[in-house]
């Protein structure tokens, strides 16, 4: 006998059951597995960093239990695996209460697998027990209950015990509420097997915007408080979800599941780009997000329960919920934002894959869209100062490739070049370290005491320009007008360091050429090769000032021939040594770079050179 | 299944390659980044170093566990490998795409950051389910030891996607020698012996080794892996004996495999390959303990010499050892130009090593392309357009159903 042809009260009771049994496995999901069993977990691994392999665990024993499920299940014995599930979820529970940091492992794997097998299995046979007709309002219905509950203040801003004990609750009534399915369960068709791909792809990244959303409003203070704190916004935050997923139930029930799915998304996208965007008032984005998380929730109960595939509903929630869960928080704990571009790539995911009637074409379109603006994408960034923009910059255009930022305490010659050393501490304190393998160009630990922003900036822009043969890129397009990424990775340069500089003059100061290269015969035309490769494009090929790039510097390179030695003064006792130290060191604060690489008689060979030309 | 395997190995060997000599290219001519900005130098280098280890040296291990789990008279034994390679690959690629676009953790070799960052882990945990569904339903089939084995290594092998995602994060850095900047002699023996784990792993389940040879391997390692564990592991520096001395003991390891590898039972087309990988694994050895000694360390630290290093790793020993674990699985038949791959990996090593320690006293000549510089990356360009010609010509020969044909005759 179908479900919609039973009787009034056999099909009321079944309703309610089921209604009952969704929220009872929601509101475990929101309570337990997402809050409380972390708080539990939290004293004793330490912090949230150590709490990563727990989610993991977590994660993985959810998707297995629900292929488990799917695996075992039949609508035969649904109530006795639905029945079982809850058990398992509370007994997990209770455990999760007594036990310390080795036992906390085998509890995390045992809400997973509990959790991962009540939900296949109830979305498996919800359609047998409810009949389609009204299965959107029992969704809505079950899923707005979970979330209302969720939100009450009493249990919302509670201890994790007390947490822990609801959800103890939650499990039991739903053992209760699936003795009263046994009378409504009869025979029953599954739904339409395509789609699938398609609602997979809508539901990541419908799950993907939540989870990210979710954890930037959880760890940031100021939008914590403005979402989840004060009794009145917590019982506005239970109204809104209840309206909304019961709003979200009766369209479903009206065919309307891609209209509700484009409702959620566009709810999630506004609020996460709000969140993403600000750390101030985020009024309008709070009831955004919650109207968005309350469409989709139902719409991601009612497919698969639609459907009636227990592989289906598996692979839903494995690849849509726990996957895009950890896809999201992923992305927020490493970046610590939502990129506008990824909130573009989540929009454009869901309406190709609803307008896409091809799944192919659903396919290809995501993936299209994932490479162009992965491609695009800004890089991520560590805080909002333009140092530390720049520092991601470094990282994202991968400069640890060819520059290191370490210096060997027991090599003078690299010391001296550019140095101070700095204690392999500081360096390991920084996140993440960037001490580099191998040097295809100089070192970076202290470039901010030796290069001006005006010289990076120029160097940047036209590396070979500055240094002909010099193998690093061009990074002018860092620089075009609107971006700021150059002047970024600019201030980051000259801030690796800047405050050694006195050491550094220091150690200029004393630094005297060899004997041996004071001796060594130079010729003439190679100083004047040396000098037309490193020193024309700025002092000219004669050392008249008249480079190429003279024109653009803040400070314009002397005549030789004409003008007084800006830098040494005229009762130097030794003029080529000052001239010397110049060339190997530069002057610091000006667009005049030392050439620290240079041997002693080379530099030699270009003082006496220079001191030829100057009249 | 094997071919399947293949396929993949040998079509990630290409694309690493590939990215190898495009990146060898703009060393030649840096001005071409100009042509392909924003996409420059720096932002290729993961996809080179990412996609040869998670793809074409890790896949063929993956073979080597289908063979060892996989219930392939299930209907679906090949459609389920295929699907598990595929996600592989796919995390691997959109991990491409990630790191073309700025996305990395600035970690080389763990650059998996933000949305990527999950995304191999993932494909670790699809195939590890698909291990253990397909050891479940085998599990009639084995011995209460062989069982025992296999769930042993599926609990270890758990282990590996939440390592992966967990030292991916900025937080996590290893220890690093403070002379140096670069690991520890601890950290070098330590990841030595995990190779040296997994080989002994590869010759167990592939019966390419005698029984009676198996005791003096497995003896050395278990005294090896109590000496890792004895010696410092903090930040320790190359100039501490214990270090040096730690590492030294790799050296028993030279005689320890040429035994336990020879006079086995393997596929004849794939001693050569062994032989191969152990001549490179010689070298490998060698000039690891060579570059950490006081005073190389200071010379070649640093500088080309370490990337011949790495090369002699991947492209030598790795590569070689990859070839012949496929054909040991029936996945490809005889690889040609033997002599060809071997000879460009060596021109290759060779010239990125003289380099090295040319380059210490030249620093200057090496930044600015003095024309030296360019003849030796040219010829280092050439070594790898070669390995990428041959790379090539394997996966189009995996490719073909010819190759299927001549592996069934075999």
């Amino acid at each position: 006998m179908p479900a919609d042809a039973q009787p009034d009260s056999s099909r009321r009771s079944a309703f309610l059951a089921a209604v009952v049994a969704i929220a009872a496995t929601y509101g475990y999901f929101l309570v337990f597995a997402e809050f409380a069993l972390l708080e539990l977990a939290r004293p004793l691994f330490g912090d949230e960093f150590a709490l990563r392999p727990l989610l993991t665990v977590l994660g993985a024993s959810g998707v297995a239990g629900g292929f488990l499920a799917a695996r075992q299940f039949q609508l035969a014995r649904f109530c006795r695996g639905l029945a079982a599930g809850f058990a398992g979820c509370a007994m997990s529970a209770i455990a999760a209460l007594a036990v310390g940091r080795p036992g906390m492992w085998v509890v995390v794997a045992g809400v997973g697998l509990s959790l991962g097998w009540t939900t296949v299995t109830l979305s498996s046979g919800l359609r047998a027990v409810v009949g389609v007709r009204r299965l959107g309002l029992c969704c809505g219905l079950g899923t707005g209950l979970a979330y209302a509950l969720a939100n009450l203040p009493a249990v919302f801003a509670t201890t994790p015990a007390f947490q822990t004990s609801a959800a103890i609750g939650f499990a039991l009534v739903g053992l209760v509420a699936t003795g009263w399915m046994r009378s409504g369960v009869v025979d029953a068709t599954a739904g339409d097997r395509r789609g699938g791909w398609r609602w997979g792809a809508i539901f990541l990244a419908l799950v993907w915007l939540d989870s990210a959303g979710f954890y930037i409003l959880q760890h940031t203070p100021n939008l914590r408080a403005q979402t989840w704190s004060g009794a009145w916004i917590l019982y506005g935050n239970a109204g809104t979800h209840l309206v909304g997923a019961i709003l979200a139930g009766i369209a479903l029930d009206a065919g309307l599941i891609g209209a509700t799915a484009a409702v959620a998304v566009v709810a999630l996208a506004a609020a996460d780009f709000i969140i993403g965007g600000s750390g101030e008032t985020i009024a309008g984005a709070r009831v955004l997000y919650t109207v968005g998380v309350s469409a989709y929730s139902v719409a991601l109960v009612y497919y698969p329960a639609c459907r009636a595939r227990p592989w289906l509903a598996a692979g839903i929630f494995a690849v849509s919920g726990w996957i895009g869960s950890a896809l999201g928080i992923g992305m927020a704990q490493d970046l610590h934002a939502i990129p506008p571009w990824f909130v573009g790539l989540a929009v454009l995911v869901v309406f190709s894959a609803l307008v896409a009637h091809r799944r192919t074409a659903a396919t290809a379109a995501a993936l299209g869209c994932v490479v162009v603006l992965g491609l695009t994408s800004p890089p991520a960034r560590a805080d909002d100062e333009m140092i530390g923009r720049g520092r991601e910059i470094y990282i994202a255009e991968g400069c640890i490739t060819c520059h290191s930022q370490y210096l060997r305490p027991g090599v003078p010659q690299e010391i001296l070049w550019w140095g101070p050393v700095r204690p392999l501490a500081e360096s390991l304190a920084e996140t993440p370290p960037l001490l580099g393998l191998r040097r295809q160009g100089p070192d970076l630990m202290n470039v901010g005491n030796r290069r001006s922003p005006e010289w990076q900036r120029l160097h940047l822009m036209a590396p070979r320009a500055l240094a002909p043969g010099s193998r690093m890129p061009s990074y002018a397009h860092l620089f075009r007008p609107g971006d700021a990424r150059g002047e970024s990775l600019v201030a980051y340069l000259a801030s690796l360091g800047a405050e050694t500089l006195a050491v550094r003059m220091d150690a200029a100061t004393a630094w005297m050429p060899s004997a041996e290269a004071l001796m060594q015969p130079y010729p003439e035309s190679r100083a004047q090769k040396t000098f037309s490769q490193l020193c024309a494009a700025c002092h000219g090929p004669e050392a008249h000032g008249d480079g190429p790039l003279a024109a653009s510097l803040s400070i314009k390179p002397p005549d030789f021939s004409r003008d007084p030695w800006r830098r040494i003064s005229a009762d130097e006792p030794n003029r080529l040594f000052a001239l010397a130290r110049i060339i190997k060191f530069g002057v610091p604060g000006t667009p005049m770079a030392g050439h620290e690489y240079l041997d002693d008689a080379t530099v030699i060979a270009l003082a006496r050179l220079l001191e030829g030309r100057h009249r | 299944m094997a071919r399947v395997v293949a396929r993949h190995t040998l079509g990630w060997l290409a694309a690493g390659n590939a990215i190898g000599v495009l990146l060898a290219a703009l060393l030649v001519w840096p001005a071409l980044n100009d042509s392909l900005a924003p996409l420059t130098y720096g932002r290729w280098i993961p996809l080179h170093l990412d996609w040869q280890l998670y793809g074409s040296c890790a896949l063929p291990l993956v073979g080597v566990l289908l063979a060892w789990c996989w219930d392939v008279r299930h209907p679906h034994a090949v459609g389920q490998a295929r699907l598990a390679l595929r996600v592989w690959s796919l995390a691997l690629l959109l991990g491409g795409v990630a790191w073309l676009g700025g996305g990395s953790s600035g970690k080389p070799f763990l650059e998996w950051h933000g949305w990527s960052r999950p995304l191999l882990p993932i494909a670790m945990l699809l195939l590890w389910s698909l291990l253990a569904t397909h050891v479940w339903w085998r599990r009639s089939e084995f011995s209460r030891g062989g069982l025992a084995a296999r769930i042993l290594l599926l609990a270890g092998l758990l282990i590996v996607p939440n390592a992966l995602h967990w030292s991916a994060g900025r937080e996590v850095y290893p220890s690093v020698n403070p002379d140096s900047g670069g690991a520890t002699g601890a950290r070098l023996l330590a990841s030595t012996l995990g190779i040296v784990a997994i080989y002994g792993f590869l010759a167990e389940v592939l019966a390419i080794t005698r029984r009676d040879r198996r005791a003096w391997y497995w003896g050395y390692f278990v005294f090896s892996v109590a000496l890792c564990i004895g010696i410092e592991h903090g930040n320790a520096s190359h100039h501490e004996a214990a270090q040096v001395a730690g590492l030294a003991t790799l050296l028993g390891w030279l005689p320890l495999t040429w035994i336990y590898f020879s006079g086995g039972r393997g596929e004849p087309a794939a001693r050569r390959w062994w032989g191969a990988a152990w001549a490179w694994w010689v070298a490998l050895v060698g000039s690891g303990l060579w570059t950490f000694l006081p005073g190389i360390s200071e010379r070649l630290k640093y500088t080309n010499a370490m990337v011949a290093h790495a090369h002699l790793a991947m492209a030598g020993l790795v590569t070689s050892a990859n070839l012949a674990v496929l054909v040991e699985l029936r996945g490809v038949d005889r690889p040609r130009y033997f002599w060809v791959w071997q000879g460009a990996c060596l021109a290759h090593c060779a010239v990125l090593l003289a380099l090295g320690v040319e380059e210490t006293g030249h620093l200057g000549e090496l930044f600015l392309s003095a024309p030296w510089t360019q003849a030796i990356y040219g010829a280092r360009l050439l070594a790898g357009v070669v390995l990428l010609a041959v790379a090539l010509s394997w996966w189009w020969r995996s490719l073909r159903r010819e190759e299927a044909k001549n592996i069934d005759a075999r």
